[in-house]
């Protein structure tokens, strides 16, 4: 089975870049005030969301693994 | 406008330059949304309209070179201004003036080059030229930290970036210098820059040449695929090239400079930074790009009509967005006036934000954290060799002209 992940952006950091929402359309959004949230961390591959969270200028993104809780990035 | 009227609006006065933080502070506390009449342009200086304008690119176009047929400011010889139209056409072909989508496509190709995880690899190359130049400073029993340290670094770095060879480092450097005249206000700073300009693609168009047959892991190769995949122009990577010693030089310079004189200024947080500079070197580096930001300015143009809070900001107006002011905002920040390297969640602009957000930020911020950590450690009784400190005449960055220090 693939392995699910549980994805957070940090809104303390997130500079509202876009680069995640451009790589990962569908589980990263902009809201109201343009930072990205992780509206649906099934709406992608976890290799897009890694590269997402790889590609975020600021390392807002957190992605875990949901069973395990096992840190993948950063 | 209460106080702005009775005050000398203008950005450029000596007092201004010498100390910005008074000024824009007393806008943003009066007018926050502020029209200067000298330079017809307007003037944002609270944080969260910094940040919202920056959010919202639609509205505020980053092509600013290419939609405004307006003159430089402040004026230049009349003489010079065939090199002015010179100067905007090389600028308008810079990635980041740009608005979606070309830009994304164009941010696209650089972006993975500067992101966090791909800086790190930077770090021991920059802490060995660091020890380097310390090294001779040491040598010495002095230093201009502006001319020994802080200018020779980023250049040391970009170079290597580009793959520039070491025997043609000077030269890089020497038209570097020139570039810096792009946010000065003499008159006549059009000479220099137009010569940097112009040295730099004539320097900088067989190594593209070259990159495209053989590729390589520098920047100038990334920007020749972006030229094999139809994003780029030649001109355009030519231009993006000098584009990354230009933004990343001035910049990085300011950061070390300003930051180093806040630490002198302040002993009591050069204290807390000596007893572990390894540990506070993060913090430490956020704080001097919050307290004294090497970018004090940047320019949109609205694209449309846009009320901000009762004021009417009609298409094609110029405006400034003000991250020295932002930066000190009381609202995000307590005792915004304070140099305090424990501030933490520090969520300072001094990288702007939004779309356009500094693509060397992780760069400038790992130079920032070994400099720092470096000067820590070897030179703890540093301090001023001189109380004779002056700024350069820029509405854009915050620059020393020099900061002459010794640690004996």
């Amino acid at each position: 089975m693939a392995r699910t992940v549980r994805v957070t952006v940090d809104h303390n950091v997130c500079v509202g870049n876009a680069m995640c929402e451009t790589i990962a359309p569908k589980v990263f959004v902009l809201n109201a005030n343009r930072q990205s949230e992780a509206v649906d961390p099934a709406g992608d591959t976890v290799e897009k969301i890694l590269d997402a969270a790889e590609n975020c200028p600021v390392s807002a993104i957190i992605v875990e693994d949901a069973e395990t809780g096992e840190r993948l990035f950063p | 406008m209460m106080g702005t009227r009775t005050m000398n609006d203008d950005m450029f006065t000596p007092d201004v330059i010498a100390d910005p933080y008074t000024y824009y502070g007393q806008l943003r506390e009066e007018d926050p949304i502020h029209w200067n009449e000298k330079y017809q342009l307007w003037v944002v200086t609270s944080y969260d309209d910094v940040v919202w304008l920056t959010r919202h690119h639609e509205l505020f176009s980053s092509a600013v070179f290419k939609n405004d047929p307006r003159p430089a400011y402040p004026d230049i010889n009349e003489s010079d201004l065939g090199l002015y139209e010179y100067v905007r056409q090389y600028q308008a072909d810079q990635f980041i003036q740009h608005d979606r989508p070309d830009h994304l496509e164009m941010r696209k190709v650089v972006h993975g080059y500067f992101t966090p995880k791909s800086t790190e690899v930077w770090r021991p190359f920059v802490q060995s030229a660091i020890n380097d130049l310390l090294d001779e400073a040491e040598a010495r029993g002095h230093m201009d930290v502006m001319r020994d340290f802080a200018t020779p670094l980023p250049v040391l770095v970009i170079a290597q970036m580009m793959g520039v060879p070491r025997q043609d480092r000077p030269y890089v450097r020497h038209l570097a210098e020139k570039l810096l005249n792009i946010g000065r206000g003499e008159p006549d700073r059009m000479k220099p820059l137009t010569e940097g300009m112009q040295g730099m693609i004539d320097y900088v168009s067989p190594l593209v040449d070259e990159r495209l047959v053989n590729p390589g892991d520098d920047f100038i190769s990334v920007l020749a695929q972006g030229e094999k995949a139809g994003v780029f122009t030649r001109h355009q990577v030519l231009v993006n090239t000098s584009l990354l010693l230009l933004a990343g030089h001035e910049t990085t310079i300011n950061l070390l400079c300003n930051g180093t004189l806040a630490f002198i200024r302040h002993p009591e947080q050069w204290n807390v930074l000596k007893q572990d500079p390894a540990g506070w070197a993060v913090r430490a580096t956020e704080e001097c790009l919050r307290y004294d930001a090497p970018v004090k300015s940047i320019q949109r143009i609205a694209s449309e009509d846009v009320d901000i809070r009762g004021k009417l900001l009609r298409q094609n107006d110029r405006i400034r967005w003000f991250i020295s002011s932002a930066n000190r905002d009381p609202k995000p920040f307590a005792g915004p006036d304070s140099f305090d390297i424990s501030r933490h969640p520090n969520p300072h602009v001094a990288f702007g934000s939004g779309i356009h957000h500094c693509l060397g930020a992780s760069l400038a911020r790992l130079e920032g954290q070994e400099a720092f950590k470096a000067l820590a450690e070897r030179f703890p009784a540093l301090h001023l060799a001189t109380e004779e400190l002056a700024y350069q005449p820029s509405i854009t960055f915050r620059s020393l002209k020099s900061l002459p220090v010794t640690w004996n």
